[in-house]
């Protein structure tokens, strides 16, 4: 009885671990933009863009954002360890896609990575968010030009939003987790991730 | 002279001191990974019976060292050790495509370890150097490490006798305990 109110009570009053996944081909900035992310949302000075090495595995990061608690999951993006990626869509409530915006022609091998990762049935209604990063290169695509050279074709089964950032110098940065959050706290797929977190917690 | 101003400036500024503790089987190369890394040089070893403990500096980061002896009756004591351990290494004999599973066992238990719950994990596949040995994807699906989802995780190819990726590996871990890679 006692865990059954428990589990009631952590659901409608503990700030529930929001899950966002980091994903991107390789060098498009994905820890760059977790480390910006860290340190414009915490007081930790995040590691120095020139130092990041290349992921081989998981690094996570944790901030809070207008009274949410997000957690990033930044994984590798060489295509040997795009494999991973499908493991850890269960529990994600949203995705951050990112491209290397200065880069046009690694282009198509985001947009079919992306396309992956929009058919898999275990991200169904998951919120994205599609940033066009590395804008202070001059020569960078912006977020308005992107979409016609991914040309996704499922988009409108999703809440998604394309945004110019640089996760070098912080711009954008702020206004991509703000909407974030915003959609994820009304995204059906985060109250079915927040039932099925509360029915857990209330088993035996 | 040098040795003498650097050791003096230690006793009035100690650096922060991260620790690491060295996991593994047995046979799977773990003290020649750590004296590998500490004297540069390949040492003759026995099977470590307790630990051993060094402590290494790394582009200006200090870090004490604990190799765990890994043979079956050693594994439980592990445990006493992982209080205060900011990072893991796993040594994996990446040609012991046997014992894999208990490997991956010892590993999932250590990280529901409370003490354990800030850590980050390097996984070393050592023994890169043994024809069909398991490559590094291989070893992530084997050790089901994409089922780690609240520790910070790296796995790095490497062979302990010629030291080729073992600082990459350090240095992946330098990065993600003091928040910022070693200058």
């Amino acid at each position: 009885m006692f865990s059954l109110f428990y589990g009631l009570w952590k659901y409608l009053f503990s700030k529930m671990e929001l899950h966002v996944l980091i994903l991107g081909i390789d060098k498009a900035g994905k820890t760059t933009l977790l480390e910006k992310m860290k340190s414009v949302y915490s007081n930790i000075e995040g590691i120095p863009p020139d130092r990041i090495i290349p992921t081989v595995g998981l690094n996570i990061g944790r901030i809070e954002v207008a009274n949410s608690k997000l957690v990033f999951w930044d994984l590798g993006g060489q295509p040997g360890l795009r494999s991973i990626w499908e493991k850890y869509y269960e529990e994600a409530h949203a995705v951050i896609f990112v491209v290397d915006a200065s880069c046009p022609s690694r282009f198509e091998d985001a947009k079919s990575a992306l396309e992956k990762v929009l058919r898999h049935e275990d991200l169904q209604g998951a919120p994205l968010l599609i940033l066009a990063n590395k804008q202070d290169i001059p020569e960078a695509v912006s977020a308005d030009e992107l979409p016609q050279y991914l040309d996704l074709k499922k988009l409108d089964e999703r809440v998604f939003m394309f945004e110019a950032v640089s996760a070098y110098d912080g711009m954008g940065i702020r206004e991509s987790a703000e909407w974030l959050v915003e959609v994820m706290e009304r995204s059906k797929r985060t109250e079915m991730l927040r039932a099925r977190a509360g029915a857990m917690g209330a088993g035996p | 002279m040098g040795a003498m101003i650097s050791r003096f400036w230690f006793l009035l500024f100690p650096a922060k001191e991260y620790k690491i503790v060295v996991v593994g089987l047995d046979n799977a190369g773990k003290t020649t990974t750590l004296y590998k890394l500490h004297l540069g040089e390949v040492v003759t070893t026995n099977p470590t019976v307790g630990s051993n403990v060094e402590e290494l500096v790394y582009k200006n980061i200090r870090f004490e060292v604990w190799d765990l002896g890994g043979q079956e009756r050693l594994r439980t004591s592990w445990a006493t050790y992982y209080r205060g351990t900011h990072a893991v290494i796993a040594v994996i004999d990446s040609s012991d495509r046997a014992r894999i599973s208990i490997i991956k066992d010892e590993l999932f238990r250590l990280l529901g370890h409370e003490d354990l719950q800030h850590s980050v994990i390097l996984v070393f596949a050592n023994k890169q150097d043994i024809k069909d040995a398991m490559t590094p994807a291989e070893i992530t699906d084997a050790l089901s490490l994409h089922s780690i989802k609240d520790h910070d995780w790296h796995i790095q190819a490497c062979c302990a006798l010629s030291g080729e990726g073992l600082y990459d590996g350090l240095g992946w871990i330098a990065q993600r305990v003091t928040g910022k890679a070693p200058t």
